[in-house]
């Protein structure tokens, strides 16, 4: 019996008087690569745990490949291959011993792809788990779920402790996965991975589904956070199409734009801007943004020159 | 439009600390506090209870020299609680039984509380963050023993308070200074093996090694403690062990303070050790050499029960050696242990509970068999609390998010723990039968091979039961089957001397087991016990297969 890779109907999950998720009904094909995003404590994590059959649903249901998680767990569990945030793996075993281990647990792998995951992600693995560092062990995860080329991925915050040239070597993975035909569902906090990678993107707030759809269809949802120097006493930008949170702080502006750049560019005309800096909202300023009070505090240090002015100069 | 200084706002710090240096101490003293306090409430009313039953059950002199003629001279007993000189008074009694198996449990609350404080805390990554407040190596770990002392100082306390309420009744008459002179004794063993935890946590490169370091320490210590107190020319070696000192410091009956000098002064020379060490080895580091990398060994890594015997192994090892070696002391001393009392009708009475008909050395080594199932109820305890930190530690959804049910997981590894505890009993079968080979009396292998498969249902049932409370209870199931445990434990041991009501018995995991070779094992019987912890272990894997996991 084959069905989607994913699908769950008013999938709920309260723990006491809190309901972790409420009503989640979404569904991942064969193949597709999907994002699932939120802020801490969103649902993220208890909706993968009910996926893979750790929690039990306080109503609702989920299938994976059409099979019912709660009832026909083991069945499902034979076509998933599962990453958590946390390794947590055993301390006196080695690299290798983990990976054999969990390859005959999940009862088959690749064993030549597994070689060259080993070497992509420049793994030791004669090493004691208990002598790795957080990516190390975590690359162990990674390297374990993908040499059993499971028909369903699902990545639970996969790249946290993995530095850029492992992230790029994450992402070669799961577009190989989804070339040959897996699907892959994946919970990050990295926007950029979840836009460089999916198809289709689902956010979560406070355990309820807020947007599910292609990333196309979500970019109303972006505002760019444009941080301006001039050269004398700055003009009012508040009135501009698209602005809101505009701070003077002397000759220094910030503020951010949503929709089209173009008419802030004309604002800023023979004003003598002396640098202009913009950056794409991190996901937590695009919920606040969008669901929340306002993103006055969004704090500047990741901006990156993508617009340097004529006749401007960086300092 | 919004306008704002250039210049940054002041910052405005509030002091939540007044010592942030101290943070280290604050947080190991919080926990040991809370545990040894809890354990404090069981020394205490153990002390409170049995003491009282005492009385009871022996109100006249004349029934206390039965007594005393009954288990004074037994090599045995005096080998494995200590010498039982004057248990015909109060004073003596007390100071016998409750230094024999509350010191015993004072070494393991220090050891499991210390090691688990620091290497855990340190295994578990907690303490490197703490130490990048203001502190450094050596004053963090100064903070740390300082948090298991005040959680010593609670053991002392709660207990020192009920061993005061039971010398102030009309028929104990402890003063109060002989009574926290003896709660001092009571607790020397457990701050002997706070500070060696300490000390092997700086060596060891995990928690597991620390308290293997400490387990070893403590059994060569215990071993040289039996073996004084077994032979009287053999009695100079009481001061080769610290357990010996702590005896020698004869509490209620003959006080000699000065005994506890050398626990003193060992116990200063570990936490200097151990500051010492602190200070010179990374945070994470071991001392003792460790390796880390290694050929991959897969013999045993085939899947979740192979993983499970391979990580059980030094363990079940440790503990096989420790039984066989427990079963031939015991079983060597045998003869000698009732030569002195052969013919003494109170042998037979105060065994009478054991039914056993044979030699004395037949109802000698009942009783010695009794301790056997003991040990092997600690076993199966402690799998549980194996069992239970796979679970906490989120190893366990490693294995089955993958195509492994709950229920064969949890069977297979009650499995493993039953067969662990199955070669337990053979084995003190046959430590016995070589600890006692030719000597007069003594029962052939068949008969010992029986007795020690016989000490086997009972610690199945608590493997049973603890797979319940697992199930039922996650993060409290070490709890619950060590407080069964303890409760079954009290329970015999006060219905083997004194009278406890009949339900009471039936509580006790032990009471249904025939004190084989004393009698012959009631097959019947134990095939009943062992059904029981078949059908409560699979009740425990049918509620596990119900239920979410949870971490620590």
């Amino acid at each position: 019996m084959d069905g989607p890779a994913i699908r769950t109907e008013a999938l709920s999950k309260r723990y006491g008087s809190v309901d972790a998720l409420c009503d989640l009904s979404l569904e991942v094909s064969a193949g597709e690569v999907v994002g699932f995003l939120g802020p801490n404590g969103a649902g993220k994590t208890t909706t993968i745990r009910l996926l893979l059959g750790l929690a039990r649903p306080t109503a609702g249901r989920a299938e994976i490949f059409g099979l019912d998680v709660a009832r026909r767990t083991v069945e499902a569990h034979r076509r998933v291959a599962y990453v958590p945030g946390e390794a947590n793996l055993w301390p006196s075993l080695t690299g290798a011993e983990t990976l054999h281990l969990l390859g005959r647990v999940h009862g088959r792998i690749d064993a030549a792809y597994r070689d060259t995951l080993i070497d992509r992600f420049a793994l030791d693995p004669s090493k004691k788990i208990r002598t790795y560092s957080k990516g190390n062990r975590q690359k162990v995860l990674l390297i374990a779920a993908l040499m059993a080329r499971a028909d369903l991925l699902l990545l639970d915050e996969p790249t946290s402790g993995l530095d850029p040239l492992m992230e790029q070597a994450f992402r070669d993975s799961v577009r190989e996965a989804r070339e040959g035909g897996q699907a892959v569902f994946l919970s990050s906090h990295i926007l950029s991975e979840v836009e460089a990678l999916c198809d289709r993107v689902a956010i979560l707030r406070s355990g309820r589904l807020v947007e599910y759809g292609t990333l196309e269809s979500l970019r109303h949802l972006s505002a760019l956070t444009v941080e301006i120097l001039f050269d004398t006493a700055p003009p009012d930008l508040s009135a501009v199409p698209g602005a809101a949170h505009v701070v003077v702080d002397g000759y220094r502006v910030r503020l951010q734009i949503s929709g089209p750049i173009e008419p802030l560019i004309q604002a800023l005309a023979g004003s003598g801007v002396r640098e202009l800096l913009s950056r794409e909202p991190s996901l937590e300023e695009l919920f606040l943004a969008h669901y929340g009070p306002g993103i006055g505090a969004a704090a500047p240090a990741d901006l990156q020159n993508v617009a340097p002015m004529p006749s401007a100069s960086r300092s | 439009m919004t306008y704002s200084g250039i210049a940054a706002e002041p910052r405005h710090l509030t002091v939540v600390a007044r010592r942030p240096g101290a943070v280290v101490g604050r947080q190991a003293a919080r926990r040991a506090v809370r545990s040894g306090a809890m354990w404090g409430v069981v020394f205490a009313l153990f002390v409170i209870v049995q003491t009282h039953a005492y009385t009871a059950t022996y109100p006249t002199q004349a029934a206390r020299n039965q007594l005393l003629s009954a288990y004074g001279t037994n090599l045995g007993l005096n080998a494995l609680l200590g010498r039982a000189g004057a248990i015909n008074t109060v004073a003596g009694f007390v100071a016998w039984r409750f230094l024999g198996i509350l010191g015993v449990f004072g070494v393991l609350w220090g050891l499991l509380t210390s090691t688990r404080l620091m290497r855990g805390e340190e295994d578990a990554g907690r303490y490197e963050l703490l130490q990048t407040g203001a502190t450094t190596r050596r004053r963090a770990a100064a903070q740390s023993l300082a948090g298991l002392g005040a959680g010593l100082c609670a053991l002392f306390v709660v207990t020192a308070l009920g061993v005061v309420v039971t010398g102030r009744g009309g028929s104990v008459g402890f003063a109060v200074g002989q009574s926290l002179y003896f709660a001092v004794t009571l607790v020397s063993g457990a701050a002997v093996f706070l500070a060696v935890g300490a000390f092997s946590s700086q060596l060891a490169a995990t928690r597991r090694q620390a308290a293997t370091l400490g387990g070893v320490a403590f059994a060569v210590c215990f071993a040289v403690r039996m073996v004084a107190d077994s032979d009287a020319s053999l009695r100079w070696m009481v001061w080769l062990s610290p357990l010996g000192w702590i005896e020698q410091s004869r509490p209620l009956t003959d006080p000699d303070p000065l005994a506890l000098l050398p626990v003193l002064v060992l116990i200063s020379a570990l936490l200097a050790g151990t500051l010492y060490l602190a200070g010179i080895r990374d945070v994470g580091a071991a001392t003792l050499p460790s390796r880390d990398s290694s050929r991959p060994r897969l013999a045993l890594l085939s899947g979740p029960f192979g993983l499970a015997a391979r990580l059980i192994r030094p363990v079940a090892a440790g503990w096989l050696l420790g039984v066989a070696a427990y079963a031939a002391l015991l079983g060597s001393v045998a003869e000698s242990s009732v030569h002195d009392s052969t013919g003494s009708s109170a042998v037979q009475q105060g065994l009478g509970r054991l039914g056993g008909h044979g030699s004395e050395v037949r109802a000698y080594l009942g009783l010695t068999f009794l301790l056997v199932a003991l040990l092997a109820a600690l076993i199966a305890a402690g799998q549980i609390t194996a069992i239970r930190e796979e679970e906490g530690s989120g190893r366990l959804e490693s294995l089955i998010v993958r195509p492994v049910s709950r229920i064969r997981w949890l069977v297979e590894r009650l499995a493993l723990a039953a067969l662990v505890v199955t070669a337990a009993g053979i084995v003190s079968g046959l430590g016995v039968w070589a600890g006692s080979a030719g000597q007069r009396g003594a029962p052939g292998l068949g008969p010992l091979l029986a007795a020690g498969l016989n000490t086997v249902p009972p610690a199945l049932v608590l493997l049973g039961v603890g797979a319940c409370a697992f199930a039922a209870w996650p993060r409290h199931a070490a709890a619950a089957v060590y407080g069964y445990l303890a409760w079954s434990f009290l329970i015999e041991f006060t219905g083997a001397i004194v009278r406890t009501n009949h339900w009471l018995m039936d509580t006790s995991v032990f009471f249904h087991m025939l004190p084989a070779p004393a009698t012959g094992v009631n097959w019947t019987g134990a095939a009943m016990l062992t059904g029981l912890g078949l059908l409560s272990g699979l009740c425990g894997a049918v509620l596990l297969n119900r239920r979410d996991l949870y971490g620590d």
